[in-house]
């Protein structure tokens, strides 16, 4: 069992680092694509630093901790894209019958895919994310708590997108709603929660789960509740959970695809 | 001993069904209709261990569907198969690990990367110790004559150099079955001709079993010694390439099967016919 995780995690490391490597092929290309990630990113932040000039608070939220907010979304999204990106183009490769090269390798099919690509821009959302944590100042125990919700972040962005993708083996043309919803929790992660009430507010916490990204992991990187972390982590686990099951009952539904195709 | 054994496999697609225009795709929406398409009906049939098996048919006959079946990329709807005495749809990882797969119109390899680079990656994809996939590498880039091209990336080569790379990727953890799916597709002749003798070395060195789909007459006369032939699903022929003939012409009533001229490529044409679908053989 250990050796076959080892093992998994060896391809798993060679696919990013082969990821990696295609591209850095253009020096030019990779270091722009990653400094204009962080400028697009630092640019959507100055309507927030002119809004706060005007009132002291929105929705329940200082500056301080809409920084974090914006730090935390974009950290999780960054890791998220560099280790998993391939599962936010899933329906596509379950439409386009693209997962047969993964179904014929002795490895974790799941895993294997969604390893299979990175997102390098990523990288600098990722920087992004860790440098406004840092700039707000958490202290140690704030910034090892903003480290362990990136990752549990990561888990539900990532659980969320192989879940919509994953119903691609059942309704046709998923990849439209599968890139939607990806990209409307991660608007709603850059909003204070305290904008939103009642059922957008249930919503926004239990099934678009940005509530469990990122509003949770602020208030307690603020103010730590030992009760909402286990809420958090036994969220991330159940969602994960759920999206792995959906995925691999689809499976077998999977009708693959005689397209031409080449592995870019 | 039976490399693959295959009893009344079958598989069915469910496909949307849409009349023309505008029209069509709103009433598809407010009636969804859905085609039940019987790609694999009831095929049965057994391999050897070392045999090398050509596995053919018109489009849309259902070979590459039995592949992918066999391969454990599609789950049957009904019947059994094992290779190598493994079921592909409860064991597929251990499987894996034994079989080799050449998908003719899709590529495996990563075209940014060099031939040695990938074929490092499916070393660590079998668990290949980087010792164990170095002298793999060394020797498989011989026997195919890699060594002009083996530092290039992969979009540089031509296809005939990357249908070789594609052959050895899947030949680096030494698997005893081999699927082949049009392998010389797009090739010119001297370079499938090249293809098919590696392929036959292979067979005769490591004794590996090759199952091949093919529309190519000349692949499956040089590396076959036994032929199905698969119509609408079915499995509508069954023999040894040494008896085709002699069988054909007797069902055609001729007794000297010696003095009569008729090529592979008739006796397919013919059978394709008589199923009532013709292709490009």
């Amino acid at each position: 069992m250990l050796t076959a995780v080892k093992n998994q995690l060896r391809v798993c490391l060679l696919s990013l680092k082969y990821n990696i490597m295609r591209e850095m092929v253009n020096k030019v290309t990779f270091l722009t694509n990653v400094c204009f990630m962080v400028l697009n990113n630092a640019a959507l932040l100055v309507q927030w630093f002119i809004l706060f000039r005007l009132r002291e608070d929105v929705g329940g939220y200082t500056l301080r901790e809409i920084m974090l907010l914006w730090g935390l979304t974009a950290a999780s999204f960054g890791l998220s894209h560099i280790l998993f990106a391939r599962v936010f183009s899933l329906s596509e490769l379950i439409i386009k019958g693209k997962l047969d090269a993964y179904l014929v390798q002795p490895k974790n099919v799941l895993v294997s895919v969604i390893t299979s690509s990175t997102d390098i821009s990523a990288i600098g959302d990722l920087l992004y994310g860790v440098a406004l944590a840092c700039a707000c100042s958490p202290g140690i125990g704030g910034f090892f708590l903003f480290l362990l919700f990136t990752v549990t972040g990561t888990i539900v962005f990532t659980a969320f997108a192989l879940l919509i993708g994953s119903l691609s083996f059942w309704f046709l043309r998923m990849d439209m709603l599968e890139n939607q919803a990806v990209m409307g929790m991660i608007s709603f992660a850059t909003y204070p929660d305290g904008i939103f009430q009642g059922i957008s507010r249930f919503l926004l916490y239990y099934i678009i789960p940005v509530g469990m990204a990122v509003w949770h992991p602020v208030h307690m990187i603020n103010s730590f509740h030992a009760g909402t972390l286990f809420t958090v982590l036994g969220y991330a686990l159940l969602l994960l959970t759920a999206a792995v099951c959906v995925f691999y009952r689809g499976l077998r539904k999977y009708s693959s695809g005689n397209l031409m195709t080449a592995r870019m | 001993m039976q490399a693959i054994r295959v009893e009344n496999l079958s598989k069915t697609f469910r496909v949307k069904k849409k009349e023309k225009g505008m029209a069509g795709s709103i009433k598809a929406i407010l009636h969804p209709q859905t085609e039940k398409i019987q790609a694999v009906n009831g095929v049965s049939f057994q391999v050897e261990e070392g045999e090398m098996l050509a596995f053919i048919g018109p489009n849309g006959a259902g070979k590459s569907t039995t592949i992918k079946m066999l391969t454990g990329i599609l789950y049957p709807d009904g019947g059994r198969v094992e290779v190598l005495g493994i079921d592909p749809t409860k064991k597929r990882k251990q499987l894996a690990y034994q079989i080799g797969t050449v998908f003719g119109q899709k590529e495996q390899l990563w075209t940014h990367l060099t031939p040695y680079d990938n074929f490092r990656f499916f070393g660590a994809i079998y668990d290949l110790s980087e010792r164990e996939a170095e002298v793999r590498i060394e020797e498989l880039a011989k026997r195919f004559e890699l060594g002009t091209f083996i530092d290039t990336p992969v979009r540089n080569l031509s296809l005939g150099q990357r249908i070789r790379c594609e052959i050895v990727a899947s030949l680096i953890h030494k698997p005893k079955v081999l699927f082949l799916d049009e392998p010389t597709i797009g090739l010119d002749p001297v370079v499938k001709e090249n293809i098919r003798s590696l392929i036959m070395q292979m067979n005769r060195e490591e004794h590996t079993t090759i199952f091949l789909t093919s529309h190519d007459v000349g692949d499956i006369e040089k590396l076959c010694r036994r032929i199905i032939i698969v119509n609408a699903g079915q499995i509508v022929l069954d023999d040894s390439m040494k008896k085709l003939k002699e069988h054909y012409l007797q069902g055609k009533g001729v007794e000297d099967s010696a003095a009569s001229d008729v090529s592979l490529e008739d006796i397919i044409m013919d059978v394709y016919k008589a199923e009532g679908r013709t292709a490009a053989v």
